[in-house]
This record gives C-alpha cells, sequence and structure tokens, in this order.
C-alpha cells in the first residue's frame, strides 16, 4: 500500500532490493553524495587551500604576483594593527561568550518553568536571532547615539551618569557598546540551545530530589549543571567560534574604531583585501582561519566523545 | 512553601526582563522609523507618529530599497532550494545507504562550516572575476549554497533518521529507485522537517553580509544587509528614519515568518546544534 503511493509499480524490477552488492550500493552512496563534496569543495574548500596558497605571495592587484614565502606573515608580525586585532578578537571572544552563556542560561531555566504566554516569550526570543547583523548594527548605532539615543536616554532617566556617555568614542565604551550589542543579538540562541537541553532532564529526577527534600540551589547543582554539561559544551564551542569570526555588527556599528580599538582580525584581513592587497589580507586570514580551525578540531572531538559507541 | 512563591516571582521578573531585553531595541527601530524627528528621545523633543519615512524608503527611486530587497529573496530563496535539495540527497545516502565513513563525514562537514567566511573571500572575488560574475546573482548564490550546505545536511540527517526504514522497503519492492524513493517517499513524510531546513537555509543566506560585501557593487545584485550597511541618506547627514524604515521593513517579514514557524525553526535549529 505505502510503496503504491510513490507509483512506481513495476515488480520486474524487485530483484535489485534484498540482494544488491555492497559495492555498487556505496558507489550509488557517492553519487548522492557528489553535488555536495562538489559545493563544498569548490566553494569552501578550495577558496580557503587559494587563500593559504596566496598567503604566500605578495599579490596586490594590477600587480604580478611574486611568491614572499613567510614574508606577509612576518610584516603581520611587525605591524601594530596586526597586534590590536589579535588583541581584540581574544579579548572579545573573552569576555562576550560567557557572559553570553550566562544570561542564556538564565533565561533558558526562567524559561523552562510553566508560565503563562510562554510560548509568545519563546517566540520573542527569536526575534534577536532573525534579524540581520548588519541591521542590528544600525540599530545599535542608533542606540548609543551622544545626544539622542536610548542608551544615553536611559542612564540619564534613571540617573546613573550625571554626564552622556561618549559610547563610541572611547576605546573602553566602544568595546563594552559592542560586546552588549552582539550580547543583544546571539544570547536568545544560546538561550534556545539551553532550553532544547534542559527539556530534555527528566521531570522524575527533580520530583526524587524534591522528595529528599533537596532545595532550589541543590537541584540546580546536582542535577541542572551536571546533565546540561554537554549542551553547554556544544553552546560554547558553537559561540567561541563565532565570535571569533565576528564582522558584520562591528563592521557596522564601529567600522572598527575608534582608532582600531575595536577591529576584529576578519575585518583587518577585509580591509586589505578591499584595498586590493591579497597577500597580506590573506597572511591575516590565515592566522585567524588557524585559531578557528583549533577550536573546530575540539569541537569535533567533543562530538564524537558525546557520541559514545 | 515560601520558596515556591520567591521562585514564582522569580520566574515572572525573569520572564519579563527576558522580553523586554529581547524586544527593547526591535521596538526602539520601529519608533524611530514611526517619528517624524528621529531624534525624539532627545532633550526637550516629542514623538510625533509618520509614515514619511516609509514613504520615502519605499517610492524613492534613489534609495535602490525594494531592488535591494528583490534581490535578497531571490538570491536567498533560490540558495535555500538548492542546499536543501543538495542536502536532502546527501542526507539520503547518509542515513539510508551503505557509506563507510558517514559518521566522519558529517563532523567534517560540520567541521568545514566552522570556517571564517573572511578566509573565502579573496578566492571568490578572484574567481567571479575572471567568470565576468561580479556584481550578479549566480556569484552569491552559489557560496551561499555551499554555505547553508552544513546547516541543511545536519538538520535533514536528524529528520530523515526518523523516517521509519519499513517505507523504503516498500518502495524498493514496488520497484521504485532510489532517488524516486528519496523525492516521493521521504521527503513528503519529512515535509515539515524539509521545510524547517529551508526556513533556515533561506534565513541564514538572507543575513549573510561578508560575502554580499565583497561580491556585489550596486543594486544590480547588493542585497539588502548591505544596502542597509551603505545607505547614507539624501541629503547628508545620517538619515536615521529613513535607515529604521529600511531595516523595519527588512526585518518585518522574517519576523512574521519565524513567529508562524517557531515551532519548526526552534526545532530545526535545536537539532541542527544539539543532537538528539
Amino acid at each position: 500500500m505505502i510503496g503504491s503511493q510513490a507509483g512506481c509499480g513495476s515488480a520486474l524490477r524487485r530483484t535489485r532490493g534484498p540482494a544488491r552488492r555492497p559495492l555498487s550500493a556505496q558507489v550509488r552512496g557517492f553519487w548522492f553524495l557528489a553535488p555536495l563534496f562538489g559545493f563544498i569543495g569548490l566553494l569552501i574548500l578550495i577558496p580557503v587551500l587559494g587563500t593559504l596558497l596566496d598567503s604566500l605571495f605578495r599579490d596586490i592587484i594590477y600587480l604580478p604576483a611574486r611568491f614572499v614565502l613567510l614574508a606577509n606573515f612576518q610584516a603581520l608580525a611587525a605591524d601594530p594593527a596586526f597586534w590590536g586585532a589579535v588583541r581584540f578578537s581574544l579579548l572579545f571572544v573573552l569576555v562576550s561568550v560567557p557572559l553570553q552563556l550566562l544570561l542564556g542560561l538564565g533565561m533558558a531555566l526562567v524559561l523552562n518553568e510553566p508560565m503563562p504566554l510562554r510560548g509568545l516569550v519563546r517566540a520573542c526570543m527569536l526575534v534577536p536571532w532573525a534579524i540581520p547583523a548588519a541591521v542590528t548594527g544600525r540599530v545599535f548605532q542608533l542606540v548609543y547615539n551622544y545626544s539622542y539615543g536610548a542608551a544615553n536616554y536611559l542612564l540619564d532617566r534613571l540617573q546613573l551618569s550625571a554626564e552622556p556617555v561618549n559610547w563610541l568614542g572611547t576605546s573602553v565604551s566602544s568595546f563594552v557598546a559592542v560586546v552588549a550589542a552582539d550580547t543583544w543579538q546571539t544570547t536568545p540562541f544560546a538561550a534556545i540551545l539551553l532550553l532544547a537541553g534542559l527539556a530534555a532532564i527528566p521531570e522524575d529526577l527533580y520530583a526524587q530530589a524534591r522528595v529528599d527534600q533537596a532545595g532550589l540551589l541543590r537541584r540546580f547543582f546536582s542535577i541542572t549543571l551536571p546533565l546540561l554539561k554537554p549542551v553547554l559544551i556544544v553552546a560554547l564551542l558553537f559561540r567561541t567560534i563565532q565570535a571569533l569570526r565576528v564582522f558584520d555588527i562591528i563592521f557596522v556599528l564601529t567600522g572598527g574604531g575608534p582608532g582600531g580599538a575595536t577591529e576584529p582580525l576578519s575585518m583587518l584581513a577585509y580591509r586589505h583585501f578591499a584595498a586590493g592587497d591579497f597577500g597580506y589580507g590573506s597572511a591575516a586570514s590565515v592566522v585567524l582561519f588557524a585559531i578557528a580551525l583549533g577550536l573546530s578540531l575540539v569541537y569535533v572531538r567533543v562530538g564524537r566523545f558525546q557520541e559514545g559507541p | 512553601m515560601n520558596e515556591r512563591r520567591l521562585k514564582k516571582i522569580l520566574i515572572l521578573a525573569g520572564a519579563a526582563a527576558t522580553l523586554l531585553f529581547c524586544l527593547g531595541p526591535f521596538v526602539y527601530m520601529l519608533a524611530t522609523a514611526l517619528a517624524t524627528d528621529p531624534e525624539f528621545l532627545g532633550p526637550g523633543r516629542e514623538f510625533v507618529p509618520t509614515l514619511a519615512h516609509f514613504h520615502s524608503v519605499l517610492f524613492s527611486e534613489s534609495v535602490h530599497f525594494l531592488r535591494y530587497l528583490l534581490n535578497s529573496m531571490v538570491i536567498a530563496g533560490l540558495s535555500a532550494l538548492v542546499s536543501v535539495f543538495i542536502a536532502a540527497l546527501g542526507a539520503y545516502a547518509l542515513t539510508r545507504l551503505a557509506i563507510p565513513g558517514g559518521r566522519s563525514i558529517l563532523l567534517i562537514v560540520l567541521g568545514i562550516s566552522m570556517f571564517p567566511p573572511v578566509s573565502l573571500i579573496s578566492y571568490l572575488f578572484k574567481l567571479m572575476s575572471a567568470l565576468g560574475w561580479m556584481n550578479t546573482y549566480p556569484a552569491l548564490i552559489l557560496p551561499y549554497v555551499a554555505w547553508t550546505l552544513p546547516l541543511s545536511l545536519w538538520i535533514l540527517v536528524s529528520y530523515f533518521a526518523q523516517v521509519p526504514r519499513d517505507l523504503d522497503r516498500a518502495g524498493l519492492v514496488d520497484g521504485c529507485s532510489r532517488l524516486k524513493i528519496l523525492l516521493r517517499i521521504i521527503l513528503p513524510v519529512a515535509a515539515p522537517g524539509v521545510f524547517a531546513t529551508f526556513l533556515l537555509a533561506f534565513i541564514y543566506a538572507f543575513n549573510e553580509f561578508l560575502i554580499a560585501l565583497m561580491l556585489t557593487t550596486d543594486q544590480a545584485a547588493r542585497t539588502i544587509p548591505v544596502g542597509i550597511a551603505l545607505f547614507e541618506g539624501l541629503h547628508g547627514q545620517v538619515a536615521w528614519g529613513e535607515i529604521m524604515a529600511a531595516a523595519t521593513v527588512t526585518t518585518i517579514p522574517v519576523v512574521v515568518l519565524v513567529l508562524i514557524f517557531q515551532h519548526h525553526i526552534i526545532q530545526g535549529l535545536t537539532r541542527g546544534a544539539v543532537k538528539t
């Protein structure tokens, strides 16, 4: 009955089914995977390898490329802007990722409880995630406006600051501004991941703990946290890798300023690409790539470890 | 009893804070788009509603906003369609056919999705220049298909794994080819999952910024995130009202889509990231 739904009613070809040869099945399997490999190979792997190769060339637009081995990397090492970008990228990861995961965990714990309109609140959490990061950058540019932005308006209204803050004007405040904007954009996503993890924890465990008179905190630290650990690790690595390659929101919000204070590695590379210096930009993105690759390998290892046999 | 009350209060306060946090900037964007004076929060100003910003964004020829929006819709739509189809072929092979090292293939594909996009753009720029495709739809669609494939593959694998094998067997007995089994049995049965995958791939492609920034030069192919990022207004000063109106028109369809299909999207997102 079910089979005939597909409308392939030829019993003559039945021979293929149960007794197919494993080798031909494998070959067929690879045909199904061929377009996937083709796209990823041609448009991701080869470009990455091309960038790797290009980092060894002095390759400036309209000029003939010249092999220079590691000269681009030597130039990077002598470039204060490069070290500033490395510093910013790492600091950004170190500050924003834990902040976002903690906030996200708080949201997930709240949203995991029964309450009126829970579905609606959950749906609203998808809003920041769904908005393009470039648009978020624009909105926060206005939020941080010195004379009429919402941030200074709130500070003034809540009497937290006597003077308006020049958010995007100093290196410390612009760092805070960038982290806050990124936190708005990505925390709800982390919360949704953690919420899925929380939902998978059996309710019996909590019921049993209540019978044993275990308090709220005790239940959190002995049941919730240990059982949530695998999901927390996944979210941590995902967020780390995303934070490492941050570009859109900062490009729009600060453009890397003031004076390069909020320029991540990806923007340093882009800036050189856009200026036509492909070799130098490639070298910078190879450094970023190496850091991200290291973390990807960690992720793959954790994924495998989690899966078990 | 006391603990329970405290907990209830904490939860409601937390939910209210979450709501405020998530919607605050969004509402601010909306309000600025509707305000005659975008400086309405400044000292001595007030909020007077108007639709003038929407009017000028939607109907002023020189802004090219509608063209950017059209570009984004077509590019993201086609990318997501192709991505889901190719990922469905791959997911079928990985869940149904004897692929040696199928698990490793999945993990390698996931690892590839972790590559920073900036390490692709110089090569893509050269490739598309050499092909003469700079500032055209294919220049963005092809990389977007590749870029969304890991996500699509992971989500579809988790959905396909749940479709009972008996359905395949029935198809095989009936003499269907593998491709027909995928198209006529698996895809319809897994339709909600396939749709969730399409939506996610669409949103990822729609929101992409860096590749579009590098490979487009004007309204012929420029997408809406780039258009909004580079929007400078017509009269020199930053036209906040127009920018926020453009941002609103861009995000409202996505947000409405997300709110309607939130269940599918959350399921797809968490399946892609948290293995169940």
